[in-house]
């Protein structure tokens, strides 16, 4: 697809020691992770960083978890508890030391242009959109989000103007509302009376994305998606991390290519059916 | 802490296997490095490179033609390793000729490429092909035949396992690389590593790269099915150390030929245990997907260990 989205200008990348600063739950599985570096933090939204622990159990291979913010040298993160990683990582105290390569990976286009943005999250895709928002959100713009319930969804990061849907609407927090059913419901919905022409920025499970290049592609907006795939080094040299795409170009890595890719160049066929990486945010 | 006494190398100086001398012993390992052009613009805390003190890249395994290699998930951390399935994805040997080699040289990378096929002569053919392009590069250091991927259904770990399977390869590379190092990396995956090596030297190898991946296999208790697409991967990391140390021993006792230790190192001291059994070098594979700075910083710290012998 042309595309007329132009890339932030990114950090260069850095292998950083830091400490685990604090570790706190958001929502029933998400986790904040805040660390102190010992240099400069600074990412563009839609990056994503390396992790692992340093001294004592470590795991053999970093894992990728999206990046939520950035001040100075603090770097916060948010992941869930899906395998033997994240679960290590969950229980490392404040204090421990980490080691993190970061910002890696091609983040999502800055805003150059006047049209309004619809972004799409689901589950643990918040933190770049939560970053895109804050950063070049405007009002015309419609943030949505899903989670499974109310305890499912961090309610904290999503102020007004975020919309939110549920599978089921147990456990919504008084003063706050849920849509029940789908993100693309929820969009379908907000988008009602609005006529101007979108472009669409997706981040969450496989479906979702899947979903969300549908929706735009009938429409005749542009696309972008974060995908998730496992990897194994972040940084391009591995060859772990693939995604198929059509015409010519073949694979692509989610690591350097990605993980922000243009949804029309992405080979839906066979990667909508491909079985989804199910631990590490990417 | 200091050298200790029983160290009889320079494990921060230059190494000498058959016709070469490469600038070090530590080496990043093929298919954990990429073909070295990766990484140059990490910073490091202290401003270091990801290249400062390494002997050599040892390229991502090259082929006649381009692989598209395995479908993914490719790679899954198995607890005190990782395994992969990558399958030998590459751009093959006209295009690495093309785009990859200038650049090495032209960043002045000390570099070894490592080649696979599927019959002896394709190892002669492309060796041939290398040698006449890259001949006049004082960056090419050598070859490293790969006899011992497990990923891939045609000249892999079954093929690697036949003694006359790597001397014929050996011999059919050997007679193009005259100037150059020649090295077979030989798979742990078979009884005893000692026979091949030997097939390898007969078939006119300077050394042996020791070892290749172990065959290994993870279950996702979620579904109850392989973790990967191909059921079977190659295992690395720390877990294989000490298969690693075992082959390597193997092979210098039994052998004396100059043997590249690899296979779960990640730090100096991984590394001072493959020269304790007389590895000349080493290479660093897995521990440098982690850490890119793994293997520069294994040399630094080897260097700072032996002040005595890097002073004379």
């Amino acid at each position: 697809m042309a595309s007329d989205a132009t890339a932030p200008t990114v950090p260069p990348v850095r292998s950083l020691i830091g400490v685990i600063a604090e570790q706190r739950f958001l929502s029933s599985s998400m986790i904040r992770i805040d660390l102190d570096l010992e240099g400069d933090a600074s990412y563009a939204p839609g990056q994503f960083c390396m992790i692992n622990l340093v001294g004592g159990a470590a795991l053999s291979l970093s894992r990728p978890l999206s990046i939520l913010a950035a001040n100075g040298t603090r770097l916060s993160l948010l992941y869930k508890i899906v395998g033997v990683g994240t679960r290590l990582l969950a229980d490392a105290l404040p204090g421990r030391k980490v080691r993190v390569l970061t910002p890696l990976g091609t983040p999502f286009p800055a805003r150059n242009n006047e049209r309004p943005r619809l972004l799409l999250a689901g589950g643990v895709g918040l933190p770049p959109l939560v970053s895109w928002a804050q950063r070049y959100g405007d009002p015309a713009d419609l943030f949505c989000f899903g989670a499974r319930d109310g305890a499912d969804a961090p309610w904290e990061l999503l102020p007004s103007p975020w919309h939110v849907s549920v599978d089921r609407s147990r456990e919504i927090p008084d003063g706050r509302e849920a849509h029940r059913g789908t993100v693309l419901d929820l969009a379908l919905d907000c988008l009602t009376g609005r006529t101007e022409t979108f472009e669409v920025l997706a981040c969450g499970p496989r479906p979702l994305l899947q979903a969300a290049a549908e929706f735009a592609h009938q429409r005749g907006w542009l696309c972008h998606v974060s995908v998730e795939e496992r990897m194994g080094c972040g940084y391009g040299v591995c060859r772990g991390c693939v995604v198929p795409t059509i015409g010519d170009i073949g694979w692509r890595l989610a690591c350097q290519d990605g993980p922000v890719l243009p949804a029309a160049d992405l080979d839906w066929k066979s990667f909508g059916m491909a079985p989804a990486s199910e631990e590490g945010s990417r | 802490m200091l050298r200790p006494d029983w160290l009889t190398i320079d494990p921060a100086g230059p190494v000498t296997i058959g016709p070469r001398t490469l600038p070090g012993r530590i080496w990043t390992a093929s298919g954990c490095f990429g073909y070295g052009l990766q990484g140059h613009d990490i910073l490091g805390a202290d401003g270091n490179s990801v290249l400062n003190g390494l002997g050599a890249v040892v390229t991502k395994t090259v082929t006649q033609n381009p692989r598209a290699g395995n479908p993914p998930p490719r790679i899954w951390d198995a607890g005190a390793g990782a395994l992969n399935s990558i399958g030998l994805e590459n751009v093959g040997l006209e295009r690495f000729l093309e785009d990859v080699v200038p650049r090495l040289h032209a960043m002045g990378i000390p570099f070894v490429v490592s080649l696979a096929g599927t019959r002896p002569d394709e190892f002669g053919v492309m060796t041939r092909r290398l040698a006449f392009v890259a001949g006049s590069l004082p960056e090419w250091h050598g070859v490293e035949l790969n006899l011992s991927c497990p990923n891939v259904a045609e000249g892999g770990v079954d093929f690697g396992r036949d003694p006359d399977m790597v001397r014929a390869c050996t011999e059919a590379a050997a007679a193009h690389v005259t100037d150059r190092m020649l090295l077979a990396k030989l798979t742990p995956n078979s009884a005893r590593i000692a026979p091949l090596a030997k097939a390898a030297a007969n078939g006119g190898a300077h050394g042996i790269t020791a070892i290749n991946t172990l065959v290994g296999m993870d279950i996702d208790l979620m579904t109850g099915q392989p973790v990967l697409p191909r059921r079977r991967g190659g295992y690395s990391g720390p877990a294989i150390l000490p298969v690693a140390l075992a082959k390597v021993d193997e092979i210098v006792q039994e052998t004396g030929l100059p043997v590249v230790g690899v296979g779960g190192i990640r730090s100096a001291g991984d590394a001072l245990k493959f020269f304790a059994v007389g590895a000349v070098a080493v290479q660093i594979g897995t521990a440098q997907m982690d850490d890119p700075f793994t293997a520069s910083r294994t040399a630094a710290e080897l260097g700072w260990r032996s002040p005595d012998i890097r002073n004379q």
